[in-house]
C-alpha cells in the first residue's frame, strides 16, 4: 500500500512497532527481519530499525517512560498538589532534554504508518510506556494499534508474537498502571515537598528529603528494627558442650536441655557428667525426601543471588534484565512459580545441552519419558517464572552475567529432577541420668541436587554403627556461657522479602525504593544501619501524619491497584481515596512545620556532620578525625575534634582537588582510617594519611608512575 | 526538660527513645537475678559492656551507673 508525500511522490506505507528500549527494539527487528539484516537508521540520535517481512517494519525504542505525571500549573515549592496531567519527560524533569527528540522521531514515524503495534514488555509499566506514545506521540492510535505479547525475545517466540497479536491494548493493565503512578505521584511529591520544605523554611538551607507511599512504611520497617537492637540487653544462657568417642574417633554431642537458665544448674550437670561412661538408650533413624525447589520468581532469584554471589537484589534485577535483552532468560520481572508446558521444555534442555557445562545433565533429564516440572504456588497472569531460553550467549558474558545465567538454568534443570532422599540419625545417650543426643546425617539419593550441585550447602555427619546398649565415653564436658542475642539487621535481601511480605510495592519497584533510602542517606551499610536522619524524618511523620506510615494502608491500596487489573476497581474511587488519605495528613504537617523544620534541620546538620567523620583520632584516643576546612587558609584538612576543646592539635593533610569522602574501611596495612579521592583525570584512590604507613613510598611511586603515563599520553 | 543522655526532649529522664531502652533495663534485671544472682549494680557494669547490649541501653546503663540512680 502507498501515499503520496508532500512532493507528490509514492511512500511505502510501514508497520510501526512500538518497543521500551534500543536493545529489544534491535532484537525484535533482527527477529522479524526476513533475512535477520535489518536496517539501522538513526535520526538525531535516535536509533531504529527497518525490517522487512511481509511488509515494511519500522521498529523504534523509547527510552523508558517518555510521559510522567506533574502537577497542573504552579511552582515546585507549596503542597499540598492534587492537580496533575500527563506530560512529556523534558516537560515534568530536568535533565532529560534528549527526551524530546525521541518524542519527535515517534511522532514522525507514525504519520506513515498504518498500522500501530506495542512491544513494550507485556507489564504494568511495560503497556503504560506503549500506550502513552500511542496516545500522545502518534496521536490517538491507542485505540487502534495491536500488542505483541512475548516472555523470551528469541526468534521463534517474536515472530508468533507478531503473527498472532492481541488485537488490543491491555487497557485493564493500563488504566493500573496509570493509577499507580498517580497515587505515587501525589503521595511523593507532596509528602516529599512537605519535609523539604519544612527544613528549608527553618534553615533557609536546601536538602532534598523525599518519602513516599511505600518508601515511608520500608524505612519504618528498619527504624523498629533498629530500635529494637539499640535498646537491646541480652540475658545469659548456658549451654553444654561435650565431646564422645567412639573407635578412637571424637563426636560432638548436645545436651537435652538448649539452654540452661541459671549457671548453678549449668555447673551441676557438668560436675555430675565429668569423665562418666554413657549408654546408648536408643538410635533413631529417619529416612526423607526432600522436593526439588521451585522455578525461580524474581524475588526468590534475588534472594539467591544475594547468598550467593551478595548481588543487592537491585544488582540482580539489572542484571537479569541484561540476560532476558540478550535472549538467555525469560521476562525476569515475575512472580510467577510455574512453567507451562508451552514453553517446550525439551527443546530448552536441548538447547543447553550444546554447553558443555549442562551437556551431561541435560542430556540425563532428557532421557526421562515425561518431564514434569514441580511448581509453587505464585502465580503473574503476564508471565511464566524464570527460565533459560536454551539459547547460548551470543558474546562473552562478563562475569556476574554468566554466575546469575547459570544459577537460572541450574534452577530450571533442578525442578525438573527427583526427590533428593536423606537420612538422619539421633542417638540418645543416657549419662546417670543426663540426656545427650549424637546426630548424624548423610545424602543417600542426590536427586535433584545433582542438577543444583554448587547451590547446595549440606555437610554430611556419618557416623560408625552403634547399637542399643552399647557404653559410650565421655571424653569432655563444658559449660558454655552465652548471651541472647538482638534481632539481625535487614539487609537489602531481607528487606526485600518483608516488603514482599508485608504486600508493599511491586516486584519491579522494591529494590530501587531500597536504593532510594541509601542515596537520601536514611541509612548505610550492606546490613542495613538507619542514620539520625531515617529515624528524624520517621519520627516528624509518625507524629504529624501518621497514616502515611501504615503498612497495612498501602497494602490496601495496592490491593485496590490490583483490582483496577481485573476490572473490579475503578481508578477515580482509588485516586479520590488516596487525597482523601493524604489532605488532613499534610495539614496537620503544615500546622506543626516550623517544629519539623527545625527537628529536620538538626537532623541533616548531624547527618552532614557525620558524613565527614573520617574515625577515631589515634593520638588522643577520645576525639574524631573529620574532614575540615581552615578559615584562614581556605584549605582542606584532616583534624581532630578535640582541637575545638584544645585537647589536641593531630591533623593532616588532603589533597584540595576532587572530592574527599571517608569511606569507613581500614588500611590494610596500618590499619588507619581510609578516604575516598576521586579528581577529574584522574583514577579514584584510596588515601591512607598514615604518614608512617609502610606502604606509603610503594603508593607514592605508583601514583608518580600512573601521572607519568598520563602526562605521556 | 532535656534527656540526661542525648540533647532531645525528655518525657521525664531521657527522651522517647532512651526511655524504651531504660524500660528494657528495668525489665532484663529480674531475668540477671535469677541466672547469676547479682546486685543492680553489678547488672548494670555487666550490661554496659556486654557487647550485644544496644548502643541507646549502653548509653543508659552507663548513665545509671555514674548517677546511682535506679
Amino acid at each position: 500500500m502507498r501515499a503520496l508525500s508532500e512532493e507528490g511522490a509514492s511512500v511505502e506505507k510501514h508497520t510501526l512497532i512500538v518497543t521500551e528500549k534500543p536493545d529489544a527494539a534491535k532484537r525484535i527487528a533482527k527477529a522479524l527481519d526476513s533475512q535477520g539484516k535489518p536496517e539501522k537508521i538513526e535520526d538525531d540520535g535516535v536509533p531504529y530499525y527497518i525490517a522487512r517481512r511481509d511488509r515494511k517494519i519500522v521498529v523504534v525504542p523509547a527510552l523508558g517512560h517518555l510521559y510522567t505525571v506533574m502537577h497542573e500549573r504552579g511552582k515546585r515549592n507549596y503542597y499540598p498538589v492534587f492537580n496533575f496531567k500527563w506530560a512529556p519527560r523534558h516537560v515534568a524533569e530536568r535533565g532529560a532534554k534528549e527526551i524530546r527528540q525521541w518524542i519527535k522521531s515517534f511522532s514522525e514515524l507514525a504519520t506513515n504508518a498504518e498500522r500501530f503495534v506495542d512491544a513494550c514488555d507485556y507489564d504494568l509499566e511495560g503497556s503504560l510506556i506503549g500506550y502513552s506514545i500511542l496516545k500522545y506521540a502518534c496521536e490517538g492510535k491507542e485505540n487502534i494499534a495491536e500488542r505483541m505479547k512475548y516472555s523470551t525475545l528469541t526468534k521463534a517466540e517474536l515472530e508468533k508474537a507478531y503473527d498472532d497479536p492481541l488485537p488490543h491494548l491491555d487497557l485493564a493493565l493500563i488504566e493500573a498502571g496509570k493509577t499507580r503512578h498517580e497515587v505515587d505521584w501525589l503521595y511523593g511529591v507532596n509528602l516529599s515537598r512537605a519535609l523539604t520544605l519544612a527544613a528549608k523554611r527553618w534553615s533557609g538551607k536546601y536538602a532534598t528529603l523525599s518519602t513516599g507511599r511505600v518508601q515511608g512504611p520500608t524505612l519504618k520497617f528498619l527504624v523498629s528494627r533498629e530500635s529494637a537492637i539499640r535498646c537491646y540487653v541480652p540475658t545469659p544462657y548456658w549451654n553444654i558442650k561435650a565431646e564422645v568417642e567412639i573407635n578412637g574417633s571424637a563426636y560432638e554431642v548436645e545436651y537435652e536441655n538448649e539452654e540452661i537458665g541459671r549457671r548453678a544448674e549449668a555447673e551441676a550437670v557438668v560436675e555430675a557428667c565429668k569423665g562418666r561412661i554413657g549408654r546408648v538408650k536408643k538410635v533413631d533413624e529417619r529416612e526423607y525426601r526432600q522436593n526439588p525447589p521451585t522455578p525461580f520468581d524474581l524475588s526468590a532469584l534475588q534472594t539467591q543471588a544475594y547468598r550467593f554471589f551478595g548481588y543487592t537484589p537491585r544488582r540482580t534485577s539489572g542484571i537479569a534484565e541484561r540476560l532476558y535483552l540478550q535472549a538467555l532468560i525469560s521476562y525476569p520481572r515475575t512472580s510467577s512459580q510455574k512453567l507451562p508446558p508451552a514453553i517446550n521444555y525439551k527443546a530448552i534442555l536441548k538447547g543447553l545441552k550444546r554447553e558443555r557445562a549442562y551437556q551431561r545433565l541435560a542430556s540425563e533429564l532428557l532421557e526421562k519419558k515425561e518431564l514434569t516440572p514441580r511448581e509453587g504456588e505464585k502465580t503473574d497472569s503476564a508471565h511464566p517464572a524464570i527460565y533459560p531460553t536454551g539459547n547460548l550467549p551470543e558474546e562473552k558474558l562478563s562475569d556476574p552475567e554468566r554466575k546469575l545465567w547459570d544459577l537460572v538454568v541450574r534452577r530450571f534443570m533442578a525442578v525438573f529432577g527427583e526427590k533428593a532422599i536423606k537420612q538422619s540419625v539421633r542417638v540418645y545417650i543416657d549419662v546417670d541420668g543426663h540426656g545427650f543426643y549424637l546426630r548424624g546425617r548423610q545424602i543417600i539419593e542426590e536427586g535433584w541436587m545433582r542438577f543444583y550441585g554448587p547451590y547446595i550447602r549440606t555437610e554430611e555427619v556419618l557416623l560408625p554403627p552403634i547399637e542399643e546398649g552399647d557404653s559410650i565415653k565421655l571424653k569432655r564436658v563444658i559449660r558454655e556461657d552465652k548471651f541472647t542475642s538482638p534481632p539481625p539487621r535487614y539487609n537489602p535481601s531481607s528487606l526485600l522479602k518483608k516488603m514482599e511480605k508485608a504486600g508493599i510495592g511491586t516486584k519491579a519497584t522494591r529494590a530501587d525504593i531500597i536504593q532510594t533510602l541509601y542515596n537520601r542517606g536514611y541509612v548505610t551499610d550492606e546490613r542495613i544501619v538507619v542514620t539520625d536522619l531515617g529515624f528524624d524524618v520517621i519520627d516528624a511523620l509518625q507524629n504529624y501524619a501518621p497514616g502515611v506510615m501504615s503498612a497495612k494502608f498501602t497494602h490496601d491500596l495496592e490491593e485496590k491497584m490490583e483490582r483496577i487489573q481485573s476490572n473490579n476497581e475503578k481508578r477515580e474511587n482509588v485516586l479520590l481515596e488516596a487525597v482523601d488519605q493524604l489532605k488532613p495528613q499534610l495539614e496537620s504537617f503544615k500546622e506543626k512545620e516550623r517544629t519539623i523544620g527545625e527537628q529536620l534541620s538538626k537532623a541533616i546538620k548531624r547527618a552532614r556532620l557525620q558524613e565527614r567523620i573520617v574515625g577515631n583520632c589515634p593520638t588522643c584516643g577520645t576525639g574524631k578525625l573529620m574532614i575540615l576546612f581552615s578559615r584562614k587558609t581556605r584549605k582542606r584538612f584532616i583534624g581532630c575534634t578535640n582541637y575545638f576543646r584544645g585537647l589536641c592539635e593531630t591533623s593532616f593533610p588532603l589533597p584540595q582537588r576532587g572530592s574527599a569522602k571517608p569511606v569507613r574501611k581500614e588500611c590494610k596495612a596500618c590499619g588507619w582510617p581510609l578516604v575516598f579521592i576521586h579528581m577529574r583525570g584522574r583514577r579514584p584512590w584510596m588515601l591512607c594519611f598514615n604518614p608512617d604507613c609502610p606502604r606509603r613510598e610503594e603508593r607514592r611511586r605508583r601514583n608518580e608512575m600512573q601521572d607519568l603515563r598520563q602526562r605521556s599520553d | 526538660m532535656k534527656c540526661k543522655i542525648c540533647d532531645k526532649e525528655a518525657i521525664e529522664t531521657y527522651c522517647k527513645l532512651h526511655e524504651k531502652a531504660y524500660e528494657k533495663i528495668v525489665e532484663r534485671y529480674n531475668e540477671w537475678k535469677k541466672a547469676l544472682d547479682i546486685s543492680w549494680k553489678e547488672y548494670l557494669n555487666e550490661a554496659a559492656k556486654n557487647p550485644y547490649t544496644g548502643s541507646w541501653a549502653k548509653e543508659v546503663a552507663e548513665q545509671l551507673i555514674k548517677s546511682g540512680d535506679r
